[in-house]
């Protein structure tokens, strides 16, 4: 039976969305294999018993549990051995992480433990002829991305940013659930995780922004330049630009350009707004996680390249949005 | 009691021009002829954290780089920084190696130096991005690690308090040397290289260790050693979904927020939050 | 002959330079230059990268680097901004006088200060009645009581407002009648010694430039720099080398503003639907505006290597100031033509290019004045 393993990154009994993007693509993978496979969670932490449910939803046969106040916050020293000794005992064939700071961390950790190959922040992933997965990553700021492949040890181990792969839909699935038992002395561990705080964020610049709020030639005035700003202060992210919204007057300089003769930006989301979608442009923008757009021209080019796209006077859309937050 | 620094780096194609960088459709390598090789920016950051480290402690800071025999410039650029010496592993048995392999050769490498208290990385490279040498280096050496930190302050010579990055959030750490840790751009500003620098630059040692200097096993290094292989690459097609939301201004508007929140960005309607906290030169 | 060729350390001081000017520099020297505004905080920081005293030898606090390296350094921030160029230009200019002329104890006093940045230095020589007239200087030195009192005005002194200031004046007359002249070390606070008006200038606005004033100003006896009749001769050199090496430089940082600008905004603007930078016309301009940029450059270091091989330079930098100062002019006209109607709009950078331009011109002596040095060293050098 071939055996895809999901970590399901949890922090503070919440799972991150990338666990039930990953647990979708990993279902997809399964049909692509020959042969009977098993999909199963990886769920570390202490009482997150009740995340079982929705792994199983989106997609885990099986969920492993290791449960203990140790696992609490998470920990790489920790968490790795564990992880590690498990993939030894059960032999999985594909092992997929979040590419989140802690999936980040803990898939490349787990993967030197194991002598295996990480195929890192995957943006499509399918299965070859020959059975093996084939992960495709970006190289050189996306503008090369290229096809790994890990055939010799096991796991083939790969991990996804959030929002690479699309959420599916829940089904009813009753999981099995095998607990893990963890048994680490973390008495004298050199690396103790002391606390998580969450934090609250005012402006950033625009090069370290999550969230770009970018305006085009199609802005039209100075006016929707300043809701754009103002949208940007309420989402504590940035904003941006193109060359004409310089060249115009509306924005204060070309520090807030992207292309290729201002910045690239790789923000969580990027929405653009009035936005044509000239190549230049769109190089300094194609490494967000989501991209959004907004132009009234359905035949805008921007649309071609976002994920999503709203066919729409931007001046309403500015509107809704700041009456919404405000 | 002084401190034995080390910081790997990596010289790295300068990531503004990777609009320039091509694939030859004959030969299907990968053309970036005329882009100028810089020390991966966020690695400089890996460097001043240890000359800060060196500055509270004393010692010695040895920056480590496994590369072709130009990076001696690059070399060169980090000891006018400040670092006290470098070393080049330089090998064509070195070369095609992934992540795995090439922590494994950094950690054979540090591992012939006397002894070591620390080890700096950036958190990752920027033409290969994979992020993962860190951690993986950490893992040959047998030292804690942590990735993606933004803060460090040394409680004494042995004991540090080090916070991470995370969604949306920090995590506060106590790490005891020896150990490494994977620093974030915003864990400090590095300094600018000064001409006094350039010139003491000229005297500091550059030692360039192959294969044969170091004590290694022959399957761990390279193409052989690396577990991963490369197939086709190619130039990408931006292309994306392009999903065009249907519905009144309202209802598009709802779901373009749902997206935005499902992307990892925290709002809240009425007051209108940001999420990860990122601030510079704090 | 050969090969001209920059050393590995100068390859990484010009990119060490440029790195702390794109960061620190590049993003406030439009404003600078709107606003009149000196960055006087950036001085401290010029001096931890050892810009400051970059061809002032260790000892005294300096990078002990030399005067092909002070061009590198002054090309790249007046690559940005030329403003800021002119006012370390300048602050090298008085601390030349001080290396070159002064004594050891002076050297100790304060070069160290100077290379630092906590302290600004400055050179005062011109006066109403004109520049390059030397000998025709006003302001008088007199020696009373152990101090030396100085009287008179000087203006168009950029960094008027420096801590340190070398002042020429006239100490007497010598057998023939003609005056001598005396060069002093004047600390701000000097009795008598203030800073007078401040001169709203068309260009290097990024700079301080004014008059300096001198009534009765109560300058210490050792202050005096050599003695008294070598202030002719210290002023000269130090401007006839120091002075326009560093106009030079300025200009080739300007005139390098010009072909990337030129470049960035041909190949950008698109009109009938391709990049401008297509058209022959734009291209005869382009091919203009680098080789005034080559040529320039070529000039300057050349002096400059010349120098810090202890040759005389005095005609090439002559030849290098002028020709840089008015390709500079020439060029950034030039990148203003090729923009249309964006070139004068001041978010782009290419009206202050012309601006500062032209008035690098004066600082140093103006064309007219490098003609005639030019023309004499020509007219002596090549006769038959």
């Amino acid at each position: 039976m071939n055996k895809i393993w999901v970590f399901a990154e949890q922090v503070e009994c919440s799972l991150d969305r990338v666990v039930l993007e990953l647990l979708t693509k990993a279902k997809e993978l399964a049909r692509e294999m020959a042969g009977e496979t098993e999909i199963a969670a990886v769920l570390l932490g202490c009482n997150v018993e009740s995340l079982v449910e929705s792994l199983g939803k989106y997609g885990a046969d099986k969920v492993y549990l290791a449960e203990s106040e140790e696992l609490k916050l998470y920990n790489p020293s920790i968490y790795a051995p564990i992880i590690t000794e498990l993939v030894k005992e059960e032999d999985p064939d594909i092992f997929l992480f979040g590419a989140t700071a802690i999936g980040s961390e803990l898939c490349p950790t787990i993967a030197a433990q194991l002598k295996t190959g990480v195929a890192a922040h995957c943006i499509d992933m399918n299965i070859n002829k020959d059975g093996k997965l084939v992960a495709t990553v970006p190289s050189f700021g996306g503008k090369i991305v290229g096809e790994i492949l890990c055939p010799d040890t096991r796991p083939q181990m790969a991990s996804v940013k959030p929002g690479i792969f699309i959420q599916g839909e829940e089904e009813e699935r009753e999981p099995l659930v095998e607990k893990v038992e963890v048994n680490i002395n973390t008495e004298n561990l050199p690396l103790k995780a002391i606390s998580l705080n969450k934090k609250e964020i005012k402006g950033v610049p625009l090069d370290k922004a999550e969230i770009v709020f970018c305006g085009g030639f199609g802005l039209g005035n100075k006016e929707n330049w300043e809701k754009l700003e103002r949208l940007a202060g309420l989402f504590g992210g940035a904003v941006a630009c193109t060359r004409p919204v310089v060249d115009e007057g509306w924005a204060p300089g070309e520090h807030l350009m992207i292309g290729t003769s201002g910045k690239s930006v790789r923000p969580k989301v990027y929405i653009g707004f009035g936005i044509s979608g000239a190549t230049h442009h769109v190089c300094g923008i194609k490494d967000s996680g989501l991209i959004i757009s907004v132009n009234n021209d359905e035949k805008a080019a921007i649309f071609e390249i976002s994920d999503i796209g709203i066919v729409e006077d931007l001046n309403k859309v500015l509107d809704q949005l700041l009456l919404k937050f405000s | 009691m002084a401190l034995n620094i080390v910081v790997c780096i990596k010289p790295v194609p300068d990531p503004q021009y990777y609009d320039k960088v091509s694939i030859d459709p004959e030969t299907k390598r990968i053309i970036r002829e005329g882009i100028p090789t810089i020390i991966n920016p966020v690695d400089k950051n890996g460097i001043e954290a240890a000359l800060q480290l060196r500055k509270l402690y004393g010692g010695k800071v040895t920056v480590v780089t496994m590369a072709p025999p130009n990076a001696v410039e690059n070399l060169r650029e980090a000891l006018a920084m400040g670092a006290d010496e470098a070393i080049l592993l330089s090998d064509r048995e070195f070369g095609g190696a992934d992540t795995l392999a090439t922590s494994y050769t950094l950690a054979k490498g540090i591992e012939k130096l006397a002894n070591f208290d620390i080890v700096f990385c950036g958190v990752e490279s920027a033409d290969g991005a994979t992020a993962q040498v860190s951690s993986q280096l950490g893992e040959w050496l047998g030292i804690p690690h942590l990735w993606n930190v933004f803060e460090i302050e040394a409680e004494d010579e042995r004991n540090l308090k080090v916070k991470t990055k995370v969604e949306n959030g920090s995590m506060d750490w106590e790490i005891k040397l020896p150990c490494l840790l994977g620093v974030a751009r915003e864990v400090n500003k590095p300094r600018f290289i000064s001409a006094m620098g350039i010139i003491k630059a000229k005297k500091k040692p550059i030692s360039i260790w192959g294969r044969d200097d170091l004590t290694l096993e022959d399957e761990r290094i390279g193409l052989t050693g690396s577990p991963t292989k490369a197939g086709e690459i190619f130039e990408p097609d931006l292309k994306r979904k392009g999903e065009i939301l249907k519905g009144s201004l309202e209802e598009v508007v709802d779901v373009l927020t749902s997206k935005v929140r499902a992307a990892g960005i925290n709002i809240t309607e009425g007051k209108g939050i940001g999420s990860e906290e990122v601030s510079e030169d704090e | 002959m050969q090969f001209f060729k920059f050393t590995e350390e100068q390859e990484l001081l010009r990119k060490a330079v440029r790195e702390f000017v794109e960061t620190e520099i590049a993003p406030k020297a439009a404003e600078w230059d709107e606003k009149d505004y000196c960055p006087m905080e950036l001085f401290p920081v010029m001096g931890e990268l050892g810009i400051n005293g970059i061809f002032v030898p260790e000892e005294y606090g300096g990078a002990g680097m030399g005067h092909v390296e002070r061009a590198i350094c002054l090309e790249e921030i007046s690559r940005h901004s030329a403003g800021l160029g002119i006012a370390l230009m300048t602050h090298h200019l008085g601390m030349a006088a001080i290396l070159d002329f002064a004594s050891e104890e002076q050297k100790q006093k304060y070069l160290p200060e100077l290379c630092e940045g906590t302290k600004l230095c400055g050179l005062s020589v011109t006066e109403p009645g004109g520049g390059s007239d030397f000998a025709g200087q006003k302001t008088t030195a007199e020696l009373v009581d152990g101090h030396w009192l100085l009287n008179g005005r000087k203006c168009f002194i950029t960094n008027h407002h420096a801590d340190v200031n070398v002042v020429t004046a006239v100490t007497g007359q010598n057998e023939k009648g003609r005056n001598l002249l005396g060069a002093f070390i004047v600390e701000k606070g000097t009795p008598g010694f203030s800073e007078g008006r401040k001169e709203n200038k068309l260009g290097l606005r990024a700079s301080v430039t004014g008059d300096v004033v001198l009534n009765d100003a109560k300058v210490p006896e050792e202050n005096i720099i050599g003695e008294a009749g070598s202030g002719a001769k210290i002023g000269m050199a130090c401007i006839g080398e120091v002075g326009r090496a560093g106009m030079s430089a300025i200009c080739v940082g300007i005139l390098r503003g010009c072909v990337e600008e030129a470049v960035k905004f041909s190949s950008e603007r698109i009109l009938y639907g391709r990049p401008i930078s297509k058209l022959q016309a734009i291209q005869f301009e382009i091919a203009n505006i680098r080789t005034d940029y080559e040529t320039a450059r070529m000039l300057l270091y050349y002096a400059a290597g010349k120098k810090d091989a202890k040759l005389p330079a005095t005609a090439d930098f002559a030849i290098a100031k002028y020709h840089a100062t008015e390709a500079a002019v020439r060029s950034s006209k030039r990148t203003m033509d090729l923009m249309g109607g964006y070139g004068i709009v001041n978010e782009y950078p290419v009206g202050r290019f012309l601006r500062d331009a032209l008035a690098s011109i004066p600082s140093g002596g103006t064309s007219h004045i490098q003609q005639l040095i030019i023309a004499g060293d020509t007219l002596s050098s090549y006769k038959a």
